[in-house]
C-alpha cells in the first residue's frame, strides 16, 4: 500500500501548491481583464480606440482558464451525469470511476502531446496582432532571451498546454485515490486543505 | 464509421464521464480509428480557438457581476422592494419570491445563483410566515429558472457563440418569455393561495431607516429619469404605430419646402419631465416614508439591466463591454454607495467567478471542437432526413423536439445540452423554416426549465441544500409550477411573435 500512498501524499502536496498559485494568478487575471476592458471603453470615447485591449483580455482569459480549471476538476466542478453510477453497487461504481478516470487521463495525455507540438511547432511561431513582450522562453532548448518585441502566439497557446498538464497531475491524483478506495476502502486519503477553506467562505 | 461518435458520446455521458472529456474522447477515438489522425489535431486546435473569443468573455464578467451583487447586499434590496409591491397579496411572500427572481434575472442570469441567493433569504422567511418548507423551496426553484431567460443570460451567450447568432437579439427575445414565465407562476400562486389559504405578508420590512443623503439624491434623480424613459419609449411605440398606419413621418424634421413636419421632440420631452414630477409628487403624498425608502433603495441596483441592455441597444457597448460595465457598476455600488464590501473580499469573489467561468469556457471550447466533428460526420443531414421521416409538418416536429429537449433537460444542465444539441438540431430546424432566434429561445427556455426537473435538476439540488428539504419532496411540490412553465414553452413555440417582436421592433432581427 505504501507504494501508492507515499507518492500520493507527495502528489497531493505538489498539486495543492501548484493549483494554489494557479488560482491566485487566475483571480488577478480576471481583475486585470476588467481593468483592460474598462480602459478600452474609456479610450474609445476619449483618446480613440486602443488596438491591444481585446487581444490582451483574451490572453488573460485563456491563461485564467488554463490555471484555474484544474482546481475545478480537482474539486469536482466538471459537469457529469452521475445517475447511473449512483444507482450501481458500490464496488461496480468504483471500478467504473477508475475506468472513467483512466479514459480522461488518456484524453489529457493525447491533448498534452498535441499541445506540445502546437506550442513548440509551426502554429506557435506566428506573432500576435498587437501584444508585445520582453520575455522569450524557448521551451525546446530551455533557454530564455530578453528583448522588446511582438509576442508569439505560442505564449497564448501555452495556456491550454499548461492547463492540460496540470489536469494530468490532478487526474493521476484522483486515479490513485480511486484505486486506493477500491483496494482499501477504510484507508484515510490525503485531502486538499484549500477545498475546505474555499467551501467555508461560500 | 464516424457517425458512431454520437452514440458513443451519449454512452460515455450516461456512465458518468465529465461532459468536457466526453466531448473530446468520443470524436477523438473515432477519428483515430477511422484513420483520420490529423483531424485529432484539428480537434485540439478547435478546443483552443473555441475559447479564444472576445464575445465569450461576457461569461466570466456576468458571473463576476452576479457574485458582486450577491456579496454586496444588493439582493436583499430587491427582495424588500418586491415585498413592498406584492407582499400585501394573498400568498404574498410566494409572489415576492417570483418577482425577486424576475428582478434578479436582470442582474445575474444564472438560475443557480438565483436559487442560492434568494432561497437562503426567502425560504426561512416563508416558513416563518406559515408556508410549508417544501412549498417555499418549490417556489424558489421554479422561479429561479427565469434567471437565464430574462437578459443577461449565460446560456444565451453560449448559444449565440456556438451557433453564430447575435447575443443582443437573443437577449431581447428572452424578455417576454421570461415575464410570461413569471406571470404564469404568479397565477399558480394566486390559485394555490385560495386553496391553501396562503397568508399575506408585511409590505415593509425595514422601518425608520433613512437613506444616506447621497443615495437619496441619486435615487430620486434616477427614478425620475427612468420614468421619463418609459414614457419616451411608449411615445416611440405610438409613433411607430402612427408611421405604420398613416405613412406620415414621425419625429421632428423638415420637408422639401422647409416646413416642420412630424411630431416635436423637445416640447414632448419637457412635457414628460413635468408630468413625471407631478406624478412623483402625488406618489409622495400617498406613500409612507418607509415605503418610499424601500423603493428608493432598489432604484440604484435596478439600473444594472438598463445599463446592460440600454448600452447594447444604443450601440454604445458590445455585450462583452456591457458585462464589464455591470461589474464596474456593482463595484461602485458595493464599495462607494452601500459600503458593504472591502478590498479583502475581492480575491475570493474573483476566484469563485474565475473558477465557474473556466469550467464553462472549457466546455464551450470542447463544444466547438465537437461541432467540427459533427460537420465531418454529416450527422445533421442524417438527423434531418430521419426527422423528416417522422413528419414534414414543422409544428409537429417542434412538438417532438420540445419533448426531446425536455427529457434531455431532465438529465443534463442547460449549458452543456445547448453546446451538444445546438449544432445538431439548430441547422435542421432553420432549414425547415424556423427562425434561428426563435429556435434559440425555444431551446434555451426548454432546457432552462429542465434545471428544475428531477432527477438531475441542478436548482432542485441547490434548493434542497438551502432549505434542508429532500429533493424528492421539492420535486413533487414543484409540479404545478412546472405545468405552467411547460405551457409557456409551447406558447413560445407556436406563437413566434412572443419572442420575436422585440428583436424585430429594435431591428436586431429582420
Amino acid at each position: 500500500m505504501a507504494v501508492l500512498t507515499i507518492p500520493l501524499r507527495a502528489l497531493v502536496a505538489l498539486n495543492t501548491v501548484l493549483l494554489r498559485i494557479g488560482r491566485h494568478a487566475a483571480w488577478m487575471a480576471l481583475g486585470l481583464m476588467v481593468i483592460i476592458i474598462l480602459l478600452q471603453i474609456g479610450a474609445r470615447f476619449t483618446t480613440g480606440a486602443l488596438n491591444w485591449t481585446e487581444e490582451a483580455a483574451r490572453f488573460l482569459m485563456l491563461w485564467l482558464t488554463g490555471l484555474i480549471a484544474p482546481s475545478a476538476y480537482r474539486w469536482g466542478g466538471f459537469v457529469a451525469i452521475d445517475t447511473i453510477p449512483r444507482a450501481l453497487p458500490k464496488t461496480v461504481a468504483h471500478v467504473l470511476l477508475v475506468l472513467l478516470l483512466a479514459l480522461s487521463l488518456a484524453v489529457l495525455i493525447v491533448g498534452a502531446g498535441i499541445g506540445w507540438g502546437e506550442v513548440t511547432g509551426f502554429p506557435g511561431t506566428f506573432d500576435t496582432a498587437a501584444l508585445y513582450t520582453f520575455f522569450f522562453p524557448s521551451i525546446g532548448d530551455l533557454t530564455v532571451t530578453f528583448g522588446w518585441d511582438r509576442m508569439p502566439r505560442s505564449h497564448m497557446m501555452a495556456s491550454l498546454l499548461v492547463g492540460v498538464c496540470l489536469m494530468i497531475l490532478v487526474n493521476v491524483e484522483l486515479l490513485v485515490k480511486a484505486l486506493l478506495g477500491l483496494i482499501a476502502p477504510a484507508l484515510e486519503l490525503p485531502q486538499d486543505p484549500d477545498q475546505t477553506a474555499m467551501a467555508g467562505t461560500e | 464509421m464516424l457517425v458512431w461518435f454520437l452514440p458513443v458520446f451519449l454512452v460515455l455521458l450516461l456512465i458518468g464521464l465529465p461532459v468536457f472529456f466526453g466531448l473530446l474522447a468520443a470524436p477523438g477515438a473515432l477519428l483515430f480509428l477511422s484513420g483520420q489522425e490529423r483531424d485529432v489535431t484539428l480537434l485540439y486546435r478547435n478546443l483552443y480557438n473555441g475559447m479564444d473569443s472576445f464575445p465569450l468573455m461576457a461569461i466570466p464578467f456576468f458571473m463576476l457581476a452576479g457574485e458582486l451583487m450577491n456579496r454586496g447586499g444588493i439582493t436583499i434590496r430587491l427582495v424588500e422592494f418586491s415585498q413592498a409591491i406584492m407582499g400585501h397579496l394573498r400568498g404574498g411572500l410566494a409572489h415576492v419570491n417570483i418577482l425577486s427572481s424576475m428582478l434578479f434575472a436582470g442582474l445575474s442570469g444564472s438560475a443557480v445563483a438565483d436559487t442560492s441567493a434568494l432561497g437562503s433569504m426567502l425560504i426561512p422567511a416563508m416558513e416563518k410566515n406559515g408556508y410549508t418548507r417544501r412549498f417555499a423551496a418549490a417556489v424558489t426553484a421554479a422561479s429561479s429558472v427565469i434567471g437565464p431567460i430574462i437578459p443577461p443570460s449565460g446560456i444565451m451567450i453560449i448559444y449565440a457563440y456556438v451557433m453564430g447568432e447575435s447575443v443582443a437579439a437573443l437577449f431581447l427575445a428572452g424578455i417576454v418569455p421570461g415575464v410570461l414565465v413569471g406571470g404564469g407562476l404568479m397565477l399558480v400562486v394566486r390559485a394555490l393561495a385560495d386553496r391553501y389559504d396562503l397568508p399575506k405578508a408585511e409590505r415593509i420590512v425595514r422601518t425608520g431607516e433613512p437613506l444616506s443623503p447621497a443615495e437619496n439624491l441619486i435615487a430620486r434623480i434616477l427614478a425620475r429619469a427612468n420614468f421619463v424613459g418609459v414614457l419616451w419609449l411608449l411615445y416611440l411605440i405610438v409613433g411607430l404605430i402612427w408611421e405604420g398606419t398613416t405613412g406620415a413621418p414621425f419625429g421632428t424634421g423638415r420637408d422639401e419646402a422647409g416646413d416642420t413636419i412630424g411630431f416635436p421632440v423637445l416640447p414632448v420631452l419637457i412635457f414628460f419631465v413635468v408630468l413625471t414630477e407631478i406624478i412623483f409628487r402625488r406618489l409622495r403624498r400617498v406613500m409612507s416614508e418607509d415605503l418610499r425608502n424601500t423603493c428608493k433603495r432598489a432604484v440604484v441596483p435596478l439600473q444594472t439591466p438598463i445599463i446592460i441592455l440600454g448600452g447594447i441597444l444604443a450601440g454604445v457597448f458590445t455585450p462583452t463591454e456591457a458585462s464589464v460595465m455591470a461589474v464596474a457598476y456593482a463595484l461602485v455600488i458595493s464599495f462607494l454607495l452601500l459600503r458593504s464590501m472591502t478590498l479583502a473580499d475581492l480575491p475570493g469573489i474573483l476566484m469563485r467567478s474565475a473558477m465557474g467561468s473556466a469550467t464553462v469556457l472549457l466546455l464551450v471550447g470542447a463544444a466547438v471542437a465537437f461541432k467540427v466533428v459533427v460537420s465531418l460526420s454529416h450527422a445533421p443531414e442524417m438527423l434531418a432526413a430521419f426527422i423528416l421521416t417522422l413528419s414534414e409538418n414543422p409544428l409537429i416536429l417542434l412538438f417532438l423536439i420540445n419533448i426531446l429537449l425536455f427529457i434531455v433537460g431532465m438529465f443534463l444542465d442547460a449549458g452543456p445540452a445547448i453546446i451538444i444539441l445546438g449544432p445538431i438540431l439548430g441547422p435542421v430546424f432553420v432549414d425547415l423554416g424556423v427562425h434561428p432566434v426563435h429556435f434559440a429561445i425555444i431551446m434555451s427556455v426548454n432546457l432552462t426549465v429542465g434545471l428544475a426537473t428531477p432527477p438531475m435538476g441542478l436548482v432542485l439540488f441547490v434548493a434542497s441544500s438551502v432549505s434542508g428539504e429532500r429533493v424528492e419532496t421539492i420535486a413533487r411540490a414543484i409540479l404545478p409550477f412546472l405545468a405552467v412553465e411547460i405551457l409557456v414553452i409551447f406558447l413560445i413555440t407556436y406563437f413566434p411573435a412572443i419572442s420575436m417582436t422585440i428583436p424585430r421592433l429594435t431591428g436586431f432581427v429582420q
